[in-house]
C-alpha cells in the first residue's frame, strides 16, 4: 500500500489530510552504539549457533564412529606412539628439544605468559592497527603451535620418522 | 492480549513472573531482571556487542558443546565401569548392543575435540580484539583457566576406553610430568597411582573425568559468565559517559 494513496474505510468520513513527518519523528538509523534488548535481540542469534552447533555434531556422528583399537596391552608398544592431538606440538618439540625445555619450560612459559598478558600489554587501545607488536608477536606464537600441531598430528609416522600424510597416515582422534 | 499476558496475569503467573505486563521496554527490562532463566544475560547490550564480528559466536558454540558433553556423558556412564578388567568389554557392550550407545558415543568423542577447538579458537578471537585489556583483565586470566581445564577434561577422558589408542596416549602424556622439577615425581606419581597407567590410573582419571574437572568447570565458567555480565555493563557505562 502506498503513502500516495490512504485508503479510506467505508464508514469513516474523512475532514482532511495533514502532509507532513510523522509524529515521532524521521525513522531512526541504528547506530553500532546503540543498545538494544537481550532478549530477543542476542538470545535468537544464540538459539541459532546452539542449533546451528547440535546439527553439525549430530550430523558428524552419524557418518563417523568414535574411533577403538584394540585392547590396552601394556606388553605392546604402538608405533607411533601419539599424543591427543591437542599434544602434538609438545610431543614434537619433545622430538628435538631436551625433555625439560619441550615439556616443561615450554608449555610453562605458555601458560604463564596467557594469564600474564594483560599486565604485559599496557597498551589500552583495542584498535588492530595500534597494538601492531602485540598481534604480530600473538600471530607468529599461533601460526607456529599450529604448524608443530599438523605436523605431530599427520605427518609423524614410524619411529617419529617424517611421512606425507596422503601416502600414510597415523593420525589419532 | 495473547495467550502468553492471560497466564502472566493469573495468580500464579504473577507469582512466577512478578511483572505481568510487557508493554514498555521498562516492563521488559524488569521482565528480564526478574528471571532466573535470564539472570546470566545483561538485559541490554550495545549492537555491535551482539554482532557475530564481536566474538564469532565462540564462546557462546563451547558452552552448547559442553552441555553436549555433559547429556551425552551421563548417558555413557549407565553403561562404564572404570576397571581394567571391565572398561573395554563396557565400550564393546555399548556399542553393539545398548540403544543409540555407539551414536551418543560418537556425539561425546566428536563434542569434545570440537570444544577443544572452540574453546581455543574463542580465546584467539578475543585476543584479536583485545578483550584482555581493562577492563576485562580478570576474564581473560579465569578463561585461561577454563581453557587448561578443558583440555585436562579432554585428557582425562581419553584414557576411559582402554584401548591401545588411549592407554599410549596417556602414557605418552603422563610422561611429561616426570621431567618436572621438584614436584614432578610427585605429581606423576598421584596421577597415576603407581609408576605406569594401570587400574589406580583408570579410577583415578574416572574420577577426575566425571567429577572433579567437571564440578571445576561448571564453578568457573559461573565466574566467566557473571564477570562478563558485570563488564559488558561497565562497559556500557563508559559509551554513555
Amino acid at each position: 500500500m502506498s503513502d500516495d494513496k490512504p485508503t479510506q474505510p467505508s464508514n469513516v468520513r474523512v475532514l482532511g489530510f495533514v502532509e507532513g513527518k510523522p509524529l515521532v519523528g524521521d525513522r531512526k538509523v541504528p547506530e553500532e552504539e546503540d543498545s538494544v534488548m537481550v532478549w530477543p535481540h542476542l538470545l535468537i542469534r544464540h538459539g541459532v549457533v546452539a542449533l546451528a552447533v547440535m546439527v553439525f555434531v549430530l550430523g558428524i556422528s552419524l557418518f563417523f564412529n568414535a574411533p577403538l583399537k584394540e585392547m590396552a596391552n601394556p606388553s605392546v608398544t604402538p608405533n607411533p606412539e601419539k599424543a591427543p592431538w591437542y599434544f602434538a606440538a609438545l610431543q614434537e618439540l619433545l622430538s628435538r628439544f631436551h625433555p625439560l625445555v619441550a615439556g616443561v619450560l615450554v608449555p610453562g612459559a605458555i601458560i604463564v605468559g596467557l594469564l600474564a598478558l594483560p599486565f604485559i600489554d599496557r597498551n589500552p587501545d583495542t584498535r588492530m592497527r595500534n597494538r601492531r607488536i602485540a598481534v604480530a608477536t600473538f600471530t607468529i606464537f599461533m601460526v607456529a603451535w599450529i604448524i608443530l600441531t599438523l605436523i605431530g598430528f599427520a605427518f609423524r609416522g614410524p619411529n617419529w620418522g617424517w611421512v606425507w600424510p596422503w601416502q600414510e597416515w597415523y593420525g589419532e582422534l | 492480549m495473547s495467550l502468553m499476558d492471560t497466564i502472566r496475569k493469573s495468580a500464579p503467573g504473577r507469582a512466577i513472573w512478578r511483572t505481568p505486563r510487557r508493554v514498555t521496554d521498562r516492563d521488559r527490562a524488569a521482565a528480564h531482571w526478574g528471571s532466573f532463566l535470564l539472570h546470566i544475560y545483561p538485559v541490554r547490550m550495545r549492537r555491535e556487542q551482539i554482532s557475530f564480528r564481536w566474538s564469532w559466536f565462540l564462546g557462546v558454540a563451547s558452552m552448547v558443546l559442553f552441555g553436549s558433553l555433559i547429556a551425552s556423558g551421563i548417558y555413557l556412564m549407565f553403561f562404564y565401569v572404570p576397571s581394567p578388567s571391565t572398561a573395554y568389554g563396557d565400550i564393546i557392550f555399548l556399542q553393539t548392543k545398548v540403544a543409540f550407545g555407539q551414536y551418543i558415543r560418537n556425539i561425546h568423542r566428536w563434542s569434545a575435540h570440537l570444544m577443544v577447538l572452540a574453546v581455543a579458537a574463542h580465546m584467539a578471537r578475543m585476543f584479536y580484539r583485545g578483550a584482555y585489556k581493562p577492563p576485562r583483565e580478570f576474564n581473560w586470566i579465569v578463561g585461561v583457566v577454563l581453557l587448561v581445564l578443558t583440555l585436562l577434561l579432554s585428557f582425562t577422558g581419553y584414557l576411559l576406553p582402554w584401548d591401545q589408542l588411549a592407554y599410549w596416549a596417556v602414557t605418552i602424556g603422563t610422561s611429561m610430568t616426570e621431567f618436572v622439577p621438584f614436584i614432578g615425581g610427585t605429581v606423576g606419581g598421584m596421577l597415576l597411582g603407581g609408576t605406569e597407567v594401570g587400574a589406580q590410573t583408570l579410577l583415578r582419571f574416572y574420577v577426575l573425568h566425571v567429577a572433579v574437572l567437571p564440578t571445576l568447570l561448571v564453578g568457573i565458567i559461573m565466574i566467566h559468565l557473571w564477570r562478563w555480565r558485570k563488564d559488558s555493563m561497565l562497559d556500557m557505562e563508559v559509551a554513555s559517559e
